[in-house]
C-alpha cells in the first residue's frame, strides 16, 4: 500500500463522515402545544410521549395495545398526545378520519372515537366515501349528532391536522406511526421492542 | 471516450451512485426511521437494531465512494455484491416469509416496492459481479490506475 493510496482511502473514508457530520439535521422543530382533548395520562407527568400517528395506517393500529399497555404500565408517569399526521399519498380516507376525529376532539371526546377509528380501521379504510362510517361512529360514542355532522362540513377543523403534519414534517417524520419519548425517536415496531427501556430511562433522568 | 473506457466506467458510475445516494439518504435522515424499516423484517435482533441502522448507511457509502472512484476497484466491488447479496437474501427471505412490507426502507423515506428492489438489486450484483472481473488489472479511469 503506497502512501497516495493511502491518503486517497482515508479521504474516501472520512468525506462521507464528515459530510453528514455536516449537514445532518440534530435539532428538531418545537413540538407545540396540542389541546387536553387529545392528551392522556396524568398532565404533570414527568415524561411526556408524542405520537404522530394516521387513522389508516395498519402499523398505527397494530401498536395500539402496546400504547394502552405503557399507559397503565406507567400510569401517572407518562403522558400521551396524540398528532395527525395523515400520510394522504398512500391513505386516502386518512385526512377525512383525521378531521371527524377532530370534530370528536372538539366535543371532548377525542380518545373514544380514536379507539373507535381504529377498531373499525378494516371497515371505512377501502371506502369510496367513509363520511357514513364516520357518523355511525359518532353516534356509538355518544356524540352530538348535529354539532358533529357541521364540524365534518365544516374545511376549518383540517387546518389543524394540517398544522400537525406541518409540525411532524418540521421534525422529519416520515413514518407511522413515529413516537417521541423527550427527544428520542422510536418508529413503528421499534416503540413495542424498545418502547418500555426508552420510557424507563426518561423516568430515571 | 473509447468505448473500452466506457465500458468500465458506466457500470461503475451506476453501482457507486445507487450505493452512495442509498448510504445518503439514510445517514442523513434520523437513524430510528431506518431501524423501523429494518424491524419490519424480523430477522434482527431488536438489540442491534440501532447499532446496524447507523452503520449500514455509511458502509453503503464508503463502498459506493470506493467504486465511483475506482480506488481498491476489485475489493470494493466485492464487498459492492457481497452487500447486494445480502440484500437481496433479506428481501427475499421477507417475501417468502409473506411479510408484507410498504418498502424496502433501501432509500430512507423514499418508497419503493420490495419487488422492484429485488430487481434492481440483482441488475446491481451482476454489475458488482462485472466490475469485479473487469478490475484484475487497474480500470481505466480509476484511481487505482492514476496512483499507480
Amino acid at each position: 500500500m503506497t502512501l497516495p493510496r493511502l491518503l486517497a482511502a482515508s479521504f474516501l473514508i472520512l468525506a462521507p463522515v464528515a459530510a453528514i457530520q455536516g449537514i445532518k439535521q440534530t435539532s428538531w422543530g418545537p413540538i407545540l402545544a396540542a389541546p387536553a382533548a387529545r392528551q392522556t395520562g396524568d398532565p404533570k407527568a414527568k415524561v411526556t410521549i408524542v405520537e404522530y400517528s394516521d387513522f389508516q395506517c395498519p402499523s398505527c393500529a397494530h401498536i395500539r395495545p402496546t400504547v394502552e399497555q405503557f399507559l397503565t404500565l406507567y400510569k401517572g408517569k407518562v403522558r400521551l398526545i396524540y398528532k395527525y399526521y395523515p400520510l394522504t399519498r398512500v391513505h386516502k380516507n386518512a385526512m377525512p378520519a383525521a378531521h371527524a376525529a377532530e370534530c370528536a376532539a372538539r366535543q371532548n371526546h377525542f380518545w373514544p372515537y380514536h379507539d373507535r377509528l381504529f377498531e373499525t380501521q378494516m371497515s371505512w379504510a377501502p371506502l369510496l366515501d367513509p363520511a357514513t362510517s364516520f357518523m355511525a361512529i359518532a353516534q356509538g360514542t355518544h356524540l352530538d349528532m348535529p354539532k358533529f355532522q357541521s364540524c365534518y362540513a365544516d374545511p376549518a377543523p383540517l387546518a389543524v391536522v394540517e398544522q400537525d403534519a406541518k409540525e411532524a414534517a418540521d421534525r422529519a417524520v416520515s413514518a407511522t406511526p413515529t413516537f417521541f419519548v423527550g427527544d428520542e425517536r422510536l418508529v413503528g415496531q421499534v416503540f413495542a421492542t424498545d418502547g418500555a427501556r426508552t420510557i424507563e430511562r426518561a423516568i430515571r433522568q | 471516450m473509447t468505448p473500452k473506457n466506457f465500458l468500465s466506467l458506466a457500470p461503475r458510475l451506476v453501482v457507486g451512485l445507487v450505493l452512495l445516494y442509498a448510504g445518503f439518504l439514510k445517514a442523513a435522515g434520523p437513524a430510528a426511521e431506518f431501524a423501523a424499516a429494518l424491524a419490519a423484517y424480523h430477522l434482527f435482533p431488536s438489540v442491534l437494531l440501532s447499532t446496524l441502522a447507523l452503520a449500514i448507511p455509511y458502509v453503503e457509502m464508503w463502498v459506493g465512494l470506493f467504486v465511483l472512484a475506482g480506488l481498491y476497484t476489485r475489493y470494493a466491488a466485492s464487498a459492492a455484491a457481497a452487500l447486494f447479496c445480502a440484500f437481496l437474501l433479506v428481501l427475499l427471505s421477507a417475501l417468502l416469509r409473506g411479510i408484507d412490507l410498504a418498502s424496502c426502507g433501501c432509500f430512507g423515506a423514499e418508497t419503493l416496492s420490495p419487488r422492484w428492489t429485488v430487481m434492481m438489486d440483482t441488475v446491481l450484483l451482476s454489475l458488482s459481479l462485472w466490475i469485479r472481473r473487469q478490475s484484475k488489472s487497474s480500470p481505466p479511469l480509476s484511481l487505482d490506475r492514476t496512483l499507480n
